[in-house]
């Protein structure tokens, strides 16, 4: 009775706060599961009793969306990053091992103790330190299956004092600085630790009183040298160094700095002194971490890039809207705001030949035009950051990082259509996004950038932020909407589009982060500085998530018309360990790989389109010869037959069978005939499925079809040729072996028979192929067969 | 007014018609189950699809409004293909059978489920009428039939199969112990007439159907009586009253017989040019019974296995004369089906095969399941009858053990008569696993079951019209989306003011009143 007090009394609260229209369903739910850790059933009648939420709607949604849980969890949550980098390094085999280490079966996802509760998720936007596992706010990277107990283990020693830690940062006066420190927080660098890293140099600061300014600024891209610090005492080159860990940060300020006057020297000297016999650690110097901005790897990394979206990237302070301002912030807003009619800036955007970034690269100018085109008494605007492709994070460090320019992009786009409300849908696995939004928010209200009237123009506009509750499908824009309005992400057939009837029936203009990022610039600078870049139909630039087997991944910015080659090998430093280049797989689960042979394809919409991969939202993975195109081509029909919403015949059935049908291929149980219906599958749910999900769902399946059609064959054969498919491979010892043991002490079915140097050998019916041995072997001497 | 092509007719409607309705406004009709008039379209089963020619792409048009100039193609090749995908993927997780095994493994392929059911509400005769259906000679092969019926019965899996061959005895028997024995109807004689030799099993029965369809059946016996191989049954087993009784019933639909009548060479091709067609039901053929001249095999004469039709023209065969078995039932079936082919025959001037109907099925059940199947029976042993029979009480009860593995709705689902139309194959993209059975019953009210449904949501807009309390709902999503109640309440919790509503709308055999009768 207690507890249905207790529910009733919270719910009470919440709705207040949320309203009882039908469409806060989604955020109540979110607010119930935010109280509860789930959705006590008790809890959802109750909203029906006090809302205009019916059952009906109420289950409907509640169990349409996987952020809602109708069972309460552990008290912990391991995620485990499933996205694309991850998967190709791995990532079900360390899932599995976590299962093996919680000793869950079947279906059950939590512990026994019920402290643990694990989840796959598709993508946690860390593609570089892949594969990674989250456990509540701790992101471990470079998890290997044999390492699971020692991040557990870690995870408990830091859940523990995570309460007893003190932030040690202290303001310094701006007069006496003596330089500035630059930590990277985008969530590539938190992840791999550069909160640490921060902790780190504050603790210094307090230490050594040595007057520097620290500053937070957004992802610089270079996530595959993180955490980044960058160095940059008064009067001197800055220096930029790279995976520093925690401990090397005394060194690195002390040799860049002096510490004021003698007592702190001294005092800094004993802290020193101190500190070292304590941890016991060899400090190694610093020079082995630094990386010189001039040094050709990082030039190449940069130098071929042009940040449009990502301007000013490792400079400005995501949140601090003035150092926007100093860099040229707002001053396109004012342009139109003041200076330009909404049918010239539409013209502007037309002439710059921009396109969505979303993906299928509607011209927007055309798309603006409909909108201000359709008259109405309300007309709404949307910006989609519901990026949800595994191994795509560019929507979310645009959001992280440039939340401003976002914004920015927006409100011109508002005033050119003729818009006063408008909505952010956030993706609701990027919770630091939805923070730095809704933050920058605050402050462009503060600054009448948004609100009434804005700048004294006249124009009023002002946006809302909407919390995605975990549906891919909900980056389609009908589905979107409708999750919006409060319903399952059902998408709608078009037409009407949503320019004539959108939201609630309205004209809405729906347009992707990326697309909004470019709009200041464009007006900034001019259509024809921005359509110079690219290629002839495809102009501008275009943000990727690199990622994969390639020497350096992060988030890049390139012009439209570069090629994969030079992508790969001038940006990315090529293959990594020395191996082959094998494809490379570009739009995620709509996309397609592109093979070797079409090396030097270039990036733009209707090359992309005619090689069978797509733009997609701009995820970039490469691969090499040790990854399987048939593995890769189920990993992301799993994905969208996943993601499926399940309302038309050819998406809900035909990913299904299509997935089937490369289950029993990967497992040898395929045959010819099989290959012959997957094409069949693959044509008719390409034409048939209503919406860009399941219309795009088979290229994966038709490019890798296409392109290595000899292993689909070989596996029909019974033989995986890059050793990746589990049923179709064996563990097996060889001559290397030096009887170290290793490999069986890591076992965890004892599956390996050994004695003491002597040569061990695998029991291949034991053995469950979870890949520790091979990982811990000193020696090389596992080997797949 | 808007004016668009659909199949090379061009012509003009109200803007905002989808092109569906259009299409239908000028008798062009596309299929659909999903779309339902009155209800808002939802765009699901994708049935519906059509080719823009424009640009060579497919929408769904129950769904699409029409647009000046749109020039629309509803029924070429790749067209009907989609069709044909889109059942096939739907039929592919459809688990449910259109008919029940046992009537699929009958010979006679008669309705055995609905003959059990009226017993066991005590309406012999209108089981007897049922039985009679397709099979001709009730008590005698209640008396002899090997059942393989009773192989094919799910109750089988659970206990003991339903008795199913002594159940049509009983009604049998009843017919021909009653004062006023079924009679079945008759249409008008159609002036064509067709020769049958020989008066065993498959001859009376191509006799008695062809008849019934009005056209005249003339059967030439070379014995003294009608019955050909039933008369050498021991009589303890088979006693000839009954033969005689039910030839009886036979010639009283106007069947004429000639005994003692000897077909030879000559006389068979004078019957050739006499009648407009000649069955073949003589029995085996052994080196001393005649071939006329017909093409034989190694087992007997040859036939088409589908029409029945013989090397010569107007020539069809049937029974024992194909291959020398013991089982009358399957004679009994071939000779109902002959006449069918033959009164196709006279009607169209093309032989064709016999109509074979699209059955969805799903194999055993997993024992999981068996108490879902038990729901729709009673829980009794199987009924034990000595050598009169069974009991009327018997016979109820032993009725009240089918478990209804049939459809609720064999006639008015769409998504058979799609399949059927459009010659889905449901093995094509069947995995091994499939959803597992559950049958939600309120016997006053509405039984649903979930897997034979295709996820269309008109139910669940209809509730929602309807302003259910609690209605249906979409739960989950992607494949494993199922339909439910909210809350996990009851369906009749679900359903109070629409349970009538929404069985008569869902297009497949999801939902159904408890005691609809499609067959009867």
């Amino acid at each position: 009775m207690n507890d249905e007090k207790n529910i009733q009394q919270a719910i009470d609260l919440i709705i207040a706060e949320k309203g009882t229209a039908a469409r806060a369903v989604i955020p109540i739910l979110q607010a119930i599961q935010n109280t509860f850790n789930y959705l006590p059933e008790e809890a959802l009648k109750y909203v029906c009793q006090k809302t205009e939420i019916t059952p009906e709607q109420i289950v409907g949604v509640a169990s349409f969306y996987s952020q809602f849980r109708m069972q309460p969890s552990g008290e912990h949550i391991i995620k485990v990053c499933v996205g694309t980098a991850c998967h190709v390094k791995g990532a079900s085999q360390v899932y599995d091992a976590l299962r093996r280490h919680f000793n869950l079966t079947g279906n059950e996802e939590t512990d026994a103790s019920r402290k643990y509760t694990i989840e796959k998720v598709s993508c946690l936007g860390c593609c570089t330190l892949a594969p990674v596992v989250q456990i509540d706010e701790i992101t471990y990277g470079h998890v290997g299956s044999d390492q699971v107990a020692n991040v557990i283990s870690d995870f408990e020693k830091q859940a523990g004092i995570s309460g007893t830690r003190k932030g040690l940062f202290r303001n310094v006066d701006g007069s006496e600085i003596q330089g500035e420190i630059r930590i990277g927080l985008g969530s590539c660098c938190v992840a791999s630790g550069s909160e640490d890293v921060k902790k780190a140099v504050e603790e210094t600061i307090a230490h050594t009183g040595i007057r520097i300014s620290l500053k937070n600024v957004g992802c610089v891209g270079m996530c595959h040298q993180v955490p980044l610090v960058e160095v940059i005492p008064k009067n001197e080159k800055p220096t930029l160094y790279a995976k520093v860990k925690p401990e090397d940060v005394p060194g690195i300020i002390a040799s860049h700095f002096k510490p004021l006057g003698t007592f702190s020297m001294l005092k800094n000297s004993v802290y020193k002194f101190f500190e070292s016999v304590q941890t016991d650690t060899v400090w190694d110097g610093v020079k082995q971490y630094s990386i010189d901005a001039r040094e050709k790897q990082v030039s190449d990394f940069l130098d071929r890039q042009v940040p449009i979206a990502t301007q000013h990237r490792g400079i400005i302070n995501p949140l601090d809207i003035e150092e926007y301002k100093a860099h040229e912030g707002f001053i396109a807003l004012k342009t139109c705001l003041f200076d330009l009619t909404p049918e010239k800036i539409i013209e502007t955007i037309k002439d710059s030949g921009l396109r969505g970034r979303g993906g299928a690269g509607f011209p927007t100018g055309m798309k603006w035009d409909l909108v201000a085109y359709n008259h109405a008494d309300v007309k709404y605007l949307i910006c989609n950051g519901d990026e949800g492709d595994p191994g795509a994070f560019m929507d979310r460090m645009l959001l992280e990082s440039y939340p401003y320019r976002v914004i920015e992009g927006i409100v011109i786009a508002a005033k050119a259509v003729g818009v006063t409300h408008g909505f952010f849908y956030i993706r609701a696995e990027y919770p630091l996004a939805v923070k730095r939004i809704r933050q920058a928010l605050i402050y462009c209200r503060e600054n009448n950038y948004l609100g009434e009237n804005i700048l004294g123009s006249g124009f009023s506009f002002d946006i809302t932020i909407y919390e995605g509750a975990g549906a891919f499908v909900c980056g389609e824009e009908t589905a979107l909407m409708q999750s919006i309005e409060g319903q399952r992400g059902f998408p709608q057939i078009r037409p009407p589009f949503p320019a004539l009837s959108g939201l609630w029936k309205k004209p809405t203009l729906i347009n992707n982060t990326e697309t909004f990022a470019q709009v200041s610039y464009i007006i900034r600078e001019g259509s024809a500085k921005f359509s110079e870049i690219g290629s002839k139909k495809s102009k501008g630039t275009k943000v990727f998530a690199l990622a994969g087997k390639v020497n350096r991944g992060g988030l890049i910015e390139v012009p439209m018309g570069i090629t994969v080659r030079q992508i790969v090998e001038d940006i990315g430093g090529g293959v990594q360990n020395g191996k082959k280049f094998k494809a490379v797989q570009i739009g995620g689960p709509s996309g397609g790989c592109i093979p070797a042979e079409l090396y030097d394809t270039p990036i733009d919409y209707e090359s992309l389109l005619k090689v069978g991969a797509m733009m997609g939202s701009g995820g970039l993975v490469v691969l090499d010869e040790t990854d399987c195109m048939v593995d890769i081509a189920h990993f992301f029909l799993s994905f969208t037959q996943n993601e499926s919403c399940g309302k038309c015949t050819f998406c809900r059935i035909g990913t299904k069978r299509m997935l089937d049908i490369l289950t029993k291929i990967t497992t040898g149980k395929g045959t010819m005939k099989d290959l012959d219906e997957l094409e069949y599958l693959a044509g008719w749910t390409k034409k048939g499925s209503l919406c860009g999900l399941g219309k795009s769902a088979p290229n994966p399946i038709l490019s890798t079809l296409k392109y290595f059609h000899e292993e689909y064959i070989a596996h029909i054969n019974g033989k995986c040729p890059s050793g990746k498919c589990q049923s179709l491979i064996k563990y097996q010892i060889n001559d290397l072996c030096i009887g170290c043991t290793l490999c069986a002490q890591k076992c965890p079915t004892d599956a390996i028979l050994f004695k003491p140097h002597e040569k061990h050998e695998v029991i291949t019916d034991l053995c469950i192929k979870c890949d520790a041995c091979r990982q811990v072997c000193p020696v090389d001497a596992v080997e797949v067969v | 007014m808007i004016k668009l092509t659909i199949d090379n007719h061009t012509f003009e409607v109200q803007p905002g018609t989808s092109v569906w309705q259009a299409a239908q406004s000028v008798g062009i009709e596309i299929p659909t189950m999903c779309y339902l008039e009155g209800t808002e379209h939802f765009t699901s089963c994708m049935i519906c699809l059509v080719k823009d020619t424009g640009n060579g792409r497919f929408f769904a048009s129950c769904s699409t409004p029409v647009i000046e100039g749109h020039n629309i193609i509803t029924n070429d090749e790749e067209t009907i293909e989609s069709r044909k995908a889109a059942l096939e993927l739907l039929l592919s997780e459809h688990v449910g059978d259109c008919e029940a095994p046992c009537q699929l493994v009958c010979p006679a392929h008669m309705n055995i489920p609905l003959m059990n059911r009226l017993i066991a509400k005590g309406d012999f005769a209108k089981a007897l009428e049922v039985v009679k259906r397709d099979i001709a000679l009730p008590s005698t092969l209640g008396r002899i039939c090997p059942a393989p019926c009773e192989a094919g019965c799910r109750r089988k899996q659970v206990d003991e199969a339903v008795s199913i061959c002594l159940l049509k005895r009983y009604v049998g028997d009843e017919d021909l112990k009653c004062e006023n024995p079924y009679q079945p109807q008759l249409e008008l004689l159609s002036g064509k007439k067709v020769a049958i030799i020989g008066s065993g099993p498959a001859g009376l029965a191509a006799a008695y159907y062809l008849q019934q369809k009005g056209h005249q059946a003339i059967i030439f016996e070379r014995n003294n009586q009608a019955g050909g191989e039933l008369l050498q049954i021991d009589s303890e087993i088979l006693p000839v009253e009954i033969i005689e009784q039910e030839v009886a019933q036979i010639l009283a639909t106007g069947v004429q017989i000639r005994l003692n009548e000897t077909i030879d060479d000559t006389r068979f091709a004078e019957l050739q040019n006499e009648f407009d067609a000649v069955v073949v039901a003589f029995g085996a053929v052994n080196e001393e019974t005649y071939d006329f001249g017909l093409m034989t095999t190694k087992t007997g004469i040859f036939a088409d296995k589908a029409s029945y039709l013989t090397s010569i023209p107007n020539v069809f065969a049937v029974g024992n004369s194909l291959r020398a078995s013991k089982l009358a039932v399957r004679s009994v079936g071939q000779g109902k089906e002959v006449a069918t082919v033959i009164g196709n025959y006279f009607r169209t001037s093309e032989v064709k095969g016999y109509p074979e109907r699209f059955n969805s099925k799903f194999g055993r059940l997993a024992e999981v399941e068996f108490i879902q199947y038990q729901k729709d029976s009673e829980n009794a042993p199987r009924q034990k009858a000595d050598r009169s029979g069974f009991t009327k009480e018997a016979a109820i009860r032993e009725a009240k053990r089918c478990m209804h593995c049939d459809c609720r709705n064999p006639e008015s689902c769409v998504l058979r008569e799609l399949s059927d139309r459009y010659h889905a194959v449901q093995k094509r993209f069947q995995s091994e696993v499939r959803f597992n059975v559950e049958k939600f019953i309120h016997r006053e009210g509405i039984v649903y079951e979930p897997a034979k449904c295709i996820k269309c949501g008109i139910c669940v807009r209809l509730t929602r019209q309807h302003q259910e309390e609690f209605g249906f709902t979409f739960i989950g999503r992607g494949f494993d989306v199922k339909i439910g109640v909210p809350f996990n309440e009851s369906v009749q919790k679900g359903l109070e003011k629409t349970a009538e509503i929404v069985a008569k709308a869902c297009p497949t055999g999801a939902l159904a009143m408890f005691n609809t009768e499609e067959q009867i």
